[in-house]
């Protein structure tokens, strides 16, 4: 564990843990290269990092923290004949903005809790027009935050009188589990302190995503073997929302047969259609360039099933054209029943295990591994405008072939910028309950939201429930992603409240209540910028908006297929069970030295 | 986990780290134990993820113990939560001739500790092995010393083992074992959680092979 010297020599040197950085690393370890595989950050995943709450809390924090600008040490020395330096940017501090924090329950048990250390993180009840004022100019969310960091100490007088009629021992009680919270007609609801306490049952992740089972992850889980580990849940049902409605959106065969909402003739429209559109005809090639939802309009299949089709199957927006649409909707069709009964995955313990599991595979063929660690700058030979080697941020110098690097470390004075940064908008919601309660307590489910008035952007959300390892029993853990159009809270506020109990909605009675919410924008990854380099140098780009992981993917794969064009892209690894110990079969008695063949 | 049998045989898959500084001896430990081998020649361990030992444990009860080595990374003290996750139990590792190995033993412990937690929220089992004791110089007797240091730290107990010689390989698994079992009876079986799901290599296999000579 001691913080010994790092060996002077790798073949790929790769800073940054997100998923595409640690498939790279994955790869190239397993094809038996030297890897060296840094991280800044004191946590695996980068910006698909998923966190305890307590963990959360601490990284909304820091990203409420002034950056502070390491100081720009003078590498020179290091520098041999005709090289020269490329300094690595040293702060993080645009890829996540706009953080605003709302807790909805109360904060009771806090005296009994006083480790809590992240309380003041928490606004007790803003009021709808407070927020959405302060909130207008996105420059003011950061101000705000300060302000509402004063408030619960304020009210804590206020509290403790509210609560002293009530139960003491509150805090020492055990979680209600989901079975007692849902029988119960008066559910109690859960504090803040409980939420703190159980603070690390939950993993709650920065993106939201989904596998499709027959997707480009799944395929390379599956062909590397970093499949063994990890776990996966399905996603048990496909919602959406439609006149003020969450209706579950039937997608397979028996779906289709036992949905209520359809009537025979839909149902017989719908078989029609799925069965139909597998095979590429004539009729839809006539429809290229023109809209899906044209198309869909003139198969005269009904609005319920317009809707359907559009958002919760093709997930592609009204001006999408009809060979894209007709091609996502064949995915998902090809992805059903593979796993269940909707196309998609979700891991246990959240999508950050992902990057780890790959991070892992990488570590087992001797990758080396070390978190708040990174590169400070590059030596580049001149003359052949080659990465030499990397100074990290202890001052040594190490040599590599290559260098793989997140966007994020690159300065600003690198990238050939056109356009300003996209964002993508992103809530994280606690919940005490389903969107849409059935006789299952652990659904996960997909939710399509159109958007809710012209203008505003179709929002993609998941509810996961305490099966999946994500939150504590008796709440549910609810992610929105949407393409920003204002900020995170400007653009997604009005879902959630919609959709959920806040004390902004109003007769929302049967919705769940929102216990705690968090709301940011995260630069979207899709944005792939030019970037002045050396040509053994590969920039990585963070999560973008897409359901699917396909982006991730393949960015690694290029960058493998780049630097090692002869070699497989991540062959499986040996089953730890037939490894063969050579020791046992050579007579001479000699070296006992593992190999790793495996039985052929 | 487990594939019934026709008695009511019970099966267990327990996942048990075995941690401790750069060549105390984790992957000898391992090899001793389920390989009954054993080698004198050092080479840092690449390309193993865990070893499978299967124990009969009783004539109801088979238990398949998954041991994970620990990677190249994990010298800078960086794992990842796929080592930690649903661990049952640990093995912590130094070595009797090097001094600085036991005293970053408490470091490992409190790492462990801080990353993986039983679903009680209790800390997992673990045991300290004191390793390569057929080269310890010698004899004083610290058992007491070791006693009280575990009782500080946390472990259940310590054994004086050598993979070399197989020097209480065997006592300290079985030690470790008890106490898995002792805790999952204790706890509320979770299947209310429902199927989880592994990917697999769709089983192609067979005919690849048969072009082999
Ligand atoms: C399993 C695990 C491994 C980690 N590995 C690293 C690492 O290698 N490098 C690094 O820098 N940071 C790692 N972290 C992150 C770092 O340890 C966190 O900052 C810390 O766990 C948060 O502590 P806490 O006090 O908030 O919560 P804690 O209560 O310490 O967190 C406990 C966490 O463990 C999980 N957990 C509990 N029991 C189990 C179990 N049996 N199986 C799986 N998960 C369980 C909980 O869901 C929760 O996420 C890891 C975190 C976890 C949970
Ligand atoms: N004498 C003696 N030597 C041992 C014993 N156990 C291991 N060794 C030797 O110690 C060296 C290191 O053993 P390993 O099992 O590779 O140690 P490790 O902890 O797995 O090392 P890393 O994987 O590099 O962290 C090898 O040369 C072993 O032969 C023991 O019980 N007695
Ligand atoms: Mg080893």
């Amino acid at each position: 564990m001691a913080a010994e010297e790092l060996p002077s020599e790798f073949d790929v040197v790769i800073l940054g843990t997100g998923l595409a950085e640690s498939v790279v690393a994955a790869a190239f370890s397993r094809v038996g290269q030297r890897v060296l595989h840094l991280d800044r950050r004191s946590y695996y995943a980068a910006n698909w990092a998923s966190f305890t709450f307590n963990s959360l809390l601490t990284w909304i924090q820091q990203h409420h923290e002034e950056p502070q600008p390491e100081e720009l040490h003078d590498w020179s020395s290091l520098l041999e004949e005709g090289e020269e330096l490329i300094y690595l940017s040293n702060t993080d501090s645009t890829s996540v903005r706009n953080l605003q924090v709302f807790c909805f329950t109360s904060e009771e048990g806090e005296e009994a809790e006083a480790q809590s250390p992240d309380a003041p993180n928490t606004t007790e009840e803003v009021s709808a027009g407070d927020a959405v004022k302060e909130t207008s100019e996105t420059e003011s969310a950061d101000s705000k935050y300060e302000e509402t960091n004063q408030k619960p100490e304020e009210e804590e007088e206020e509290e403790q009188a509210s609560q002293t009629e009530g139960e003491e021992p509150e805090a020492d009680q055990p979680t209600p589990t989901a079975a007692q919270s849902q029988s119960e007609p008066t559910k109690k609801k859960i504090s803040y302190a409980q939420l703190v306490k159980e603070g690390r049952r939950f993993n709650i992740d920065l993106v939201s995503k989904l596998l499709y089972s027959r997707g480009s992850l799944v395929d390379l889980l599956i062909k590397s073997n970093v499949s063994r580990y990890a776990e996966f849940k399905n996603v048990t049902r496909i919602l959406t929302y439609r006149h003020g409605q969450v209706e579950q959106v039937p997608c397979s065969r028996a779906d289709v047969f036992a949905s209520r909402q359809l009537s025979v003739v839909e149902k017989r429209k719908l078989m029609r259609y799925l069965t139909s559109c597998v095979e590429e005809t004539e009729e839809q090639r006539a429809y290229n360039g023109r809209p899906y939802l044209e198309f869909l309009c003139d198969q005269q299949l009904g609005n319920n099933l317009q809707h359907f089709l559009l958002h919760s199957i093709a997930m592609v927006t009204e001006d999408t054209p009809t060979e894209e649409g007709l091609a996502s909707t064949r995915h998902f069709l090809r992805c059903l029943g593979r796993y269940g009964n909707t196309p998609f995955l979700f891991p246990v313990y959240g999508l950050g295990e992902i990057p780890q599991c790959f991070c892992r595979m990488c570590a087992v063929f001797g990758g080396i591994y070390c978190l708040r660690h990174s590169v400070t700058c590059l030596l580049v030979e001149k003359e052949t405008n080659r990465c030499k080697a990397v100074i990290d941020s202890r001052g040594q110098r190490i040599s590599c072939s290559h260098f793989v690097v997140e966007d994020g470390f690159v300065g600003a004075d690198r990238k050939r910028l056109a356009t300003p940064t996209r964002f993508l908008s992103r809530a994280v919601l606690i919940t005490d309950g389903s969107i849409l309660p059935s006789n299952s307590d652990q659904q996960v489910s997909m939710i399509t939201v159109p958007p809710v008035a012209a203008g505003c952007p179709t929002v993609k959300m998941v509810e996961l429930c305490p099966s999946t390892m994500t939150c504590m029993p008796g709440t549910h853990l609810v992610h929105l992603t949407c393409q920003s159009v204002g900020s995170a809270f400007e653009d997604l506020s009005p879902v959630v409240t919609r959709m959920f109990r806040t004390p902004q909605s109003h007769d929302q009675e049967k919705n769940p209540s929102v216990l705690w919410c968090l709301y940011f924008n995260m630069a979207d990854g899709s944005e792939v910028k030019g970037h002045d380099l050396p040509s053994n140098v590969f920039v990585t780009f963070g999560p973008d908006g897409a359901l699917s992981h396909e982006h991730a993917v393949s960015q690694a794969e290029l960058i493998f297929k780049k630097i090692l064009p002869e070699e497989d892209f991540c062959p499986p690894a040996p089953n730890p069970e037939d490894i063969i110990y050579d020791g046992e079969n050579t007579s001479t008695g000699g070296e006992e030295e593992q190999s790793l063949q495996t039985e052929e | 986990m487990a594939g019934g049998s026709v008695f009511e045989c019970k099966e267990y898959l327990f996942k048990v780290l075995v941690i401790g500084e750069l060549g105390v001896g984790k992957t000898s430990i391992i090899k001793r134990y389920v390989h009954q081998l054993f080698s004198q020649h050092y080479r840092a361990t690449i390309g193993v993820d865990f070893a499978l030992k299967v124990i009969n444990w009783d004539s109801k009860t088979l238990v398949r113990l998954q041991l994970w080595d620990i990677a190249g990374q994990e010298r800078f003290g960086n794992m990842t939560r796929v080592y930690y996750k649903e661990a049952v139990g640990a093995f912590v590792v130094f070595d009797v001739t090097r001094g600085s190995t036991f005293e970053a033993v408490s470091k490992w412990k409190h790492d462990l500790d801080s990353k993986v937690k039983l679903a009680n929220g209790n800390p997992i089992p673990s045991v300290l092995l004191a390793n390569k004791c057929d080269q310890k110089k010698d004899s004083s007797n610290n058992t007491a010393l070791m006693d009280n240091f575990c009782k500080e730290t946390g472990f259940l107990g310590w054994f004086e083992t050598s993979a070399k010689d197989n020097i209480n390989v065997d006592e300290a698994a079985r030690f470790l074992v008890e106490s898995i079992l002792a805790n999952d009876k204790g706890l509320p079986y979770e299947e209310s959680n429902g199927e989880r799901i592994k990917l697999d290599q769709e089983t192609v296999a067979a005919e690849s092979k048969s072009g082999c000579c």
